[in-house]
This record gives C-alpha cells, structure tokens and sequence, in this order.
C-alpha cells in the first residue's frame, strides 16, 4: 500500500514539471495563474497523501483543507488584481 | 479600490463559504492542541474569510459589514485579553502568563486551569492576528483620494 503511495505521489511531482513549464514560460498571465493554481491542487492531493504514509490522515487533512482555502483565495485576488490594472 | 464583483457565481460561491470558513478557523483556534493550528492559524484562516468577502464584494458592502473602526477594536480587544490573563497572573502572585495560579479563580485544578487559560489567550492571539490582517488589506488595497474613484466606478457599472 505504501509503495502505491509512493508511486501515486512521485507521478504527481513528475506532472508538477509540467504545468511548472506553463506558469514560467506560458504565454500572458491568466495561463500562469491557471498553472500555479493547478499547482496548488497538486500539491494539497501530495500532502494527503504524505499523511497516509505516515499514518496520520486526519492531521493532514487539516493542512490540506487550509491549503485549498488559500488557494482559492489568492488566485481569486491575482484576478481582481488585474481586473483593477485595466 | 476594490468595487462590487459582476460575476454571480462567485458571489454566490463566496457567500456559502464565507461562514463554514469561520467555523474552521473557530475549529482551528478551538482544538490547537490536538491538531496543528492554534490561535495565530485560525486568526489568518478567519482573517482570510473576511478577506474573501471584500475581494468578492467590494469595499463598500465589506466596510459597511465590518468598518475599520471595529477592526482596530478587535486588536485592541484581543490584546487586552492576552494582557490581561498575563497580568491576572502577576495579580495572583505568580510570573507573567503563570497559568497555574488561575486555579483558585477558575475553581478547577491546576491542570485544567492551565488548559483553560492557555485556550483564552489563544483566542486574544486570533483575535488580534485576524485584526491586523484584515487591517492591512484594508489599507494595501486603498488608494488615496478612494472614496471619489469608488463613487465614479459605481456610477459607471450602474449605467451599463
């Protein structure tokens, strides 16, 4: 089951890669903010799945649902910032 | 200036989270010493709501919901909470923040004593944090001469 984690948990590093390569180099801004919020999902599915392998879920959900809340959050801000640049 | 979002979806999607956030950042604050979190935590989380609703709706419903003048009533307020439980201490002929001396007045043992204090000042913390964070957007987000550019902005969205 650990080495599933493992597995599941690399590949979503591995996928990071990727949509790291859209928000440095991707075209205009609203690609950037798509990736780094892509990023963010990555990264909340990562932590949930670092507290499987060390057998504490529920203190992970925590971070996690923290995680999500200001993720939303902040590309909601990124948003309205540039609607204000107009 | 920040003015009132067109977009209804996420109105409404700001509107049913807002108070289910507050819940957390209450649950945050509430169980810090089982979970991680603790009173600067859930003042950032439940500073985050009231952040939300001013990104989602403007500043004017924002001001009008929470002004600046309850904001810098609530740092002063979970300051004095904090202070207060420290020199309640003192008062009890202990050190600063020295729990342990609250039993008498609490009427509960020591170790429940310490708890419950230590539960007080961990919400004046989350007070005061969520205070100074939604203070600070406040004042990062607002231009100099804002009140004529918000009233002009207003005019615009309403006549198209």
């Amino acid at each position: 089951m650990v080495n599933f984690l493992y597995g599941i948990g690399f590949g979503l590093c591995f996928l990071v890669l990727f949509v790291l390569y859209r928000g440095i180099f991707g075209p205009g801004v609203f690609n950037r903010i798509a990736a780094i919020s892509a990023i963010g999902t990555k990264t909340l599915v990562l932590l949930l799945i670092m507290g499987f392998i060390y057998n504490r879920a529920e203190m992970f959900i925590d971070i996690s649902i923290v995680y999500a809340l200001l993720n939303f959050v902040g590309t909601l801000a990124a948003a309205k910032y540039l609607e204000m640049e107009k | 200036m920040i003015s009132n979002s067109t977009d209804i979806i996420i109105k409404t999607v700001a509107r049913i989270f807002i108070p289910f956030i507050q819940l957390y950042a209450l649950y945050v604050i509430m169980h810090g010493h089982h979970s991680p979190g603790g009173g600067f935590q859930g003042g950032v989380i439940l500073g985050a709501s009231l952040i939300l609703l001013l990104i989602t709706h403007g500043h004017r419903q924002a001001m009008e919901r929470i002004s600046e003048k309850l904001i810098s009533n609530f740092f002063s307020i979970g300051v004095l909470i904090y202070a207060g439980i420290g020199l309640l201490c003192i008062f009890f002929l202990g050190n600063f923040l020295d729990y342990g001396k609250l039993a008498n007045l609490l009427q509960v043992d020591i170790a429940n004593a310490r708890s419950l204090s230590i539960l007080g000042v961990e919400i004046g913390v989350g007070l005061t944090v969520m205070a100074v964070m939604v203070s600070i957007f406040y004042n990062i987000s607002k231009p100099a001469q804002s009140r004529k550019n918000e009233e002009n902005h207003d005019k615009s969205i309403s006549e198209r």
